[in-house]
């Protein structure tokens, strides 16, 4: 591969659109919880549940599960890597969008 | 993938829960009749009341927002422009407010409401800065910035007035700002809770 392909592959963690859209929400807040995110990226509880836990998993979001007026509450942060990896991610998206022009 | 849109629905959500913004104008209404001692709000303790029981509907208000459309907290960059915007809020509303019409000597003692004239000039560039200005945004604090610079408030202080301008204007714009709200994140149904918020993973 060149080095030229090699800078412009994809993180494909974070490129699958609902990943990508949780991820981008979370860049602009401190914090949100489960229902903002459902409300603000349109997935559903399953698809948010489950790419959440990937993300998770990779290090991207930190998950705490809490109970606000004795309901849970899911609420969910980027990490120091997940705000580094999606600034990137965004950044690359960029730079081929500059290429194709 | 709409990254604009994705990154603004932190502060839509943020500016655009307009019925929180109902019990914001029914205070301003209710200094200004306060101010005037109409009825029984000649007693403090009745308009101490009519405060809390405003006070307890924006709890209210605030709860169903929570509960409909989720939590967050803002940016720390968010939360330091909201606190210069602030700051910068009490000074034009003190210092134009003055500047406009008062009983200081340096004041250009002009013929206009100038609570009205500088909440609009706040409302029109806090929107601005915050979600961008909307059609409703222009009209309703553009038509109370028309109102408030007529040449036509001689005589009386005519503070009270603006403050009642301004009352029925923040309650009219938040039920504009609720419509777009809805347009924006969908119907508030509520959310299932019995499982808890996230299904087992």
């Amino acid at each position: 591969m060149s080095q030229l392909t090699e800078e412009l592959v994809l993180d494909r963690l974070i490129h699958e659109p609902g990943r990508l859209a949780i991820l981008t929400v979370l860049s602009s807040v401190t914090d949100a919880d489960f229902v903002f995110l459902l409300r603000a990226t349109g997935l559903t509880k399953g698809n948010l549940s489950s790419h959440l836990s990937r993300l998770e998993d990779a290090g991207l979001v930190a998950i705490e599960k809490r109970f606000v007026r004795k309901k849970p509450n899911t609420n969910v942060a980027l990490t120091a890597e997940g705000r580094r990896r999606i600034a990137a991610h965004w950044e690359q998206l960029e730079r081929l969008k500059r290429l194709g022009k | 993938m709409q990254r604009r849109a994705l990154e603004t629905a932190a502060a839509n959500y943020s500016y655009l829960r307009g019925l929180l913004y109902i019990p914001v104008g029914a205070l301003f209404v209710l200094a200004a009749l306060g101010n005037w001692e109409v009825g029984p709000l000649r007693h403090t303790w009745v308009f101490l009341l009519a405060a809390l029981a405003i006070g307890a509907l924006a709890l209210a208000i605030n709860r169903y927002y929570n509960e409909s459309y989720g939590r967050l907290t803002p940016s720390t960059r968010q939360q330091v422009r909201a606190g210069v915007g602030l700051v910068f809020a009490v000074a034009l509303m003190l210092g134009g407010a003055s500047l406009l019409r008062s009983h200081a000597s340096w004041s250009l003692d002009l013929p206009v409401n100038p609570i009205a004239i500088c909440f609009a000039l706040l409302m029109l560039a806090s929107y601005a800065i915050g979600v961008g200005l909307k059609a409703h945004h222009v009209i309703i604090w553009g038509g109370l910035l028309v109102a408030g610079a007529l040449p036509v408030w001689n005589g009386a202080d005519p503070s009270n007035i603006g403050l009642l301008l301004c009352g029925a204007a923040v309650v009219v714009c938040g039920v504009f700002d609720h419509r777009l709200f809805v347009q924006i994140f969908g119907p508030p149904r509520a959310i299932d809770y019995e499982n808890g918020d996230v299904p087992a993973h």
